[in-house]
């Protein structure tokens, strides 16, 4: 069965979409939507997103800035859609309130959000050893998660807080935090430090420091950055019997290096007592299959009604209020906030 | 296919380059001796590489201890041009076991192995709860122990090295018997006269979908490239078959089995190259001797990790699956 497609937000994040579920084979992508029309385009393209229902799609995929991510999810589940949308969900936890109400109101439609980190491969290969009992109880977790800034930092959409939100946190950051809460479950006490370094002029982060425990006890260390002027994903997780790290992601930039699984089960000594630097297991993984693995699970969703399991609503909502929860602990970085919303508000 | 690499502790070369391993050499090779003089030992000829089936008339030989070898031009492996009887093989592992020292201080290489399984069986997210261990605990005096003490959460079976047929008849029916999820095979697939028929006697006998952890030397490895005959590791009657990644992953298509993994991760490649170039008669050899003279560890340990991630190092592993 074919499904009948249409893109909002023909962008890189679009054309990565599209591109994927080409390769998926169970999707007809029949319109694309855009604020200009591309003359390179091999579909329709429209500049008004409510033109797209002229096509008559099965299924919405949302590629568009933050701000317009609730509105646009929401018009599609009221038109009985199913829906794709990129991270992150909205601007704030309201709105994905916002959409998951549309989600229940609308009965049977898919919704579900591009957290492709969950599918990367050296992560499905982590969260295989947690869950096969190999490793033991985890203990804590440490992420780090950076780029330098970006082309057109300043200006750029992503980092106007009122159309994104929020920084490199809500923007990067934010696959850190969803890959933590799919490994420990919710944090429940959270401190953090959000700052502002280099670009000063611009009101959002551009680093986020955050320690954060789950009410079992398991600890997580965040650092997102957009000073890392090395480009760096670095996560490990540390257990009873050894340690998983996971040194690089493989992006669409390519810029994070090949995506290495480290895998290490501790030596007893006679004693029974780890022995230090324990035999490293490395697995390199050299292609991103996560775009493809993402459609696959919106596909066997829609057609075949099998459940979503990463990029749930809940998730999103869960993953949103962490972020909100970070920005509220840093006492001077919530502060600024108020004060920013104050002078928006007048 | 995952083609993991395994890091450790660069070994001291006495490890292998003492005078222990250069006695266990002597010992072999006596043993070869007596079974080239002895009239009646029957050899079987090997008209085709053990490992891809190239014809043998196509391979390049030489000779190592006076038994001839050939190095396949298609697939890279190393294989003797004769090899005697299974029986007679067995026979005589079994007598240097029981006359040499135990083997000592193998503990890493016993928890890799069992650490291997674990994130394997982690990886195919199917239990493996029951291994049976092909002939490594006659080897390795402390292999059962460890198992008893360290592998909490399996049961294992031990076929023990002792003298079969050709076709592993004794060895097909104790697997039957077992019906493992798993088989441990370190040391054999090198060592048998027919490592085909031992493949294809443990696919016979095992459910489908059982797990082999095989372990052998590499003839892809930096160390059999360079060295060739003359590496310290090349016992003839411990590597009848040096396979090469293509070949065993011929092999195991021939036979049936599906290769989940593969890796080399050998760690002496580079400790025993660094000695063989500082060694005076070669030390004038163009860009190795310049490359080991001034080598500390921590470049010994460089090139052992590249030729780790490379598929170069003297040891391979492979994951196949029944």
């Amino acid at each position: 069965m074919k499904l009948r497609t249409a893109i909002i937000g023909y962008g890189k994040m679009g054309k990565i979409r599209h591109k994927a579920m080409e390769s998926h084979g169970g999707f007809d992508v029949v319109v694309a939507c855009d604020t200009a029309i591309d003359p390179s385009a091999t579909v329709p393209m429209v500049t008004r997103p409510s033109d797209v229902y002229d096509f008559a799609p099965d299924v919405v995929v949302c590629s568009v800035p933050n701000i317009f991510i609730p509105d646009l999810v929401c018009t599609a589940l009221s038109h009985g859609k199913h829906v794709f949308c990129e991270k992150p969900p909205g601007r704030n936890s309201s709105d994905v309130q916002k959409m998951i109400t549309a989600e229940r109101a609308a009965g049977g439609s898919v919704l579900k959000f591009g957290f492709n980190h969950r599918v990367h491969d050296a992560i499905e290969e982590a969260q295989k050893l947690l869950s096969a009992g190999t490793m033991g109880d985890l203990y804590f977790m440490r992420g780090v998660y950076g780029k330098a800034g970006g082309p057109d930092y300043a200006k750029n959409w992503r980092n106007d807080p009122e159309q994104s939100g929020g920084g490199i946190l809500i923007d990067q950051g934010i696959h850190m935090l969803d890959l933590f809460q799919m490994f420990a479950g919710n944090f429940c006490d959270i401190q953090s430090f959000v700052q502002r370094k280099f670009w000063t002029e611009v009101p959002v982060e551009d680093n986020a420091f955050a320690l954060m425990k789950t009410p079992q006890g398991v600890v997580a260390s965040l650092h997102s950055s957009a000073t890392q002027w090395q480009h760096t994903f670095r996560l490990e997780l540390y257990l009873r019997n050894g340690f998983i790290s996971v040194d690089g992601i493989l992006s669409a930039s390519g810029s994070y290096g090949a995506e290495v699984l480290n895998i290490a089960i501790n030596r007893l000594d006679s004693s029974g007592n780890p022995s230090p630097n324990p035999e490293l297991q490395e697995i390199r993984f050299t292609q991103d299959l996560s775009w493809n693995k993402e459609v696959a699970e919106f596909y066997d969703a829609v057609v075949h009604g099998k459940p979503i399991k990463c990029g749930t609503s809940q998730q999103a909502l869960d993953v949103m209020q962490l972020v909100e929860a970070i920005y509220q602990a840093d006492p001077e970085w919530s502060q600024t906030l108020r004060t920013s919303a104050t002078e928006v508000t007048g | 296919m995952q083609s993991p690499v395994f890091l450790d502790h660069l070994p001291d070369f006495e490890k292998i380059g003492g005078d222990k391993p250069a006695r266990y050499r002597w010992q072999r090779n006596q043993s070869l001796l007596q079974l080239l003089l002895d009239s009646e030992t029957i050899w079987t000829k090997r008209c085709a590489c053990p490992a891809c089936g190239e014809q043998s008339t196509n391979c390049k030989s030489f000779s190592k201890a006076l038994l001839d070898f050939q190095r396949c031009t298609k697939c890279n492996s190393i294989f003797a041009q004769r090899v005697p009887t299974q029986e007679k093989l067995d026979q005589l592992r079994i007598e240097f076991i029981e006359d040499g020292p135990p083997e000592k201080d193998r503990e890493f290489e016993f928890i890799s192995l069992l650490n291997w399984v674990s994130i394997t069986e982690a990886r195919i997210e199917r239990s493996l709860d029951h291994v049976v261990d092909i002939r490594f605990s006659s080897q390795m005096a402390g292999w059962k122990e460890t198992t008893e003490r360290l592998s909490h959460n399996r049961t294992w079976d031990f076929i023990d090295l002792s003298p079969d047929t050709c076709d592993f008849t004794d060895l097909s029916a104790a697997l039957s018997q077992s019906s493992p999820k798993a088989v441990l095979l370190p040391v054999e697939l090198d060592r048998v006269a027919n490592p085909e028929m031992l493949l294809n006697a443990i696919k016979k006998s095992c459910p489908k979908q059982t797990v082999l952890f095989i372990a052998s030397s590499c003839a892809d490895g930096l160390e059999y490239e360079i060295l060739g005959a003359d590496s310290p590791s090349f016992v003839p009657l411990d590597r009848l078959t040096v396979f090469s990644i293509s070949g065993l992953q011929s092999l195991c298509n021939k036979v049936g089995l599906s290769v989940l993994e593969c890796s080399t991760p050998g760690r002496l490649d580079a400790v025993i190259l660094d000695t063989h170039f500082k060694s005076e008669e070669n030390s004038n050899i163009p860009f190795w001797s310049g490359f080991f003279k001034d080598a500390d560890n921590n470049r010994l340990r460089d090139l052992q990790i590249l030729l780790q991630r490379s598929l170069k190092s003297g040891i391979l592993r492979f994951v196949a699956e029944t």
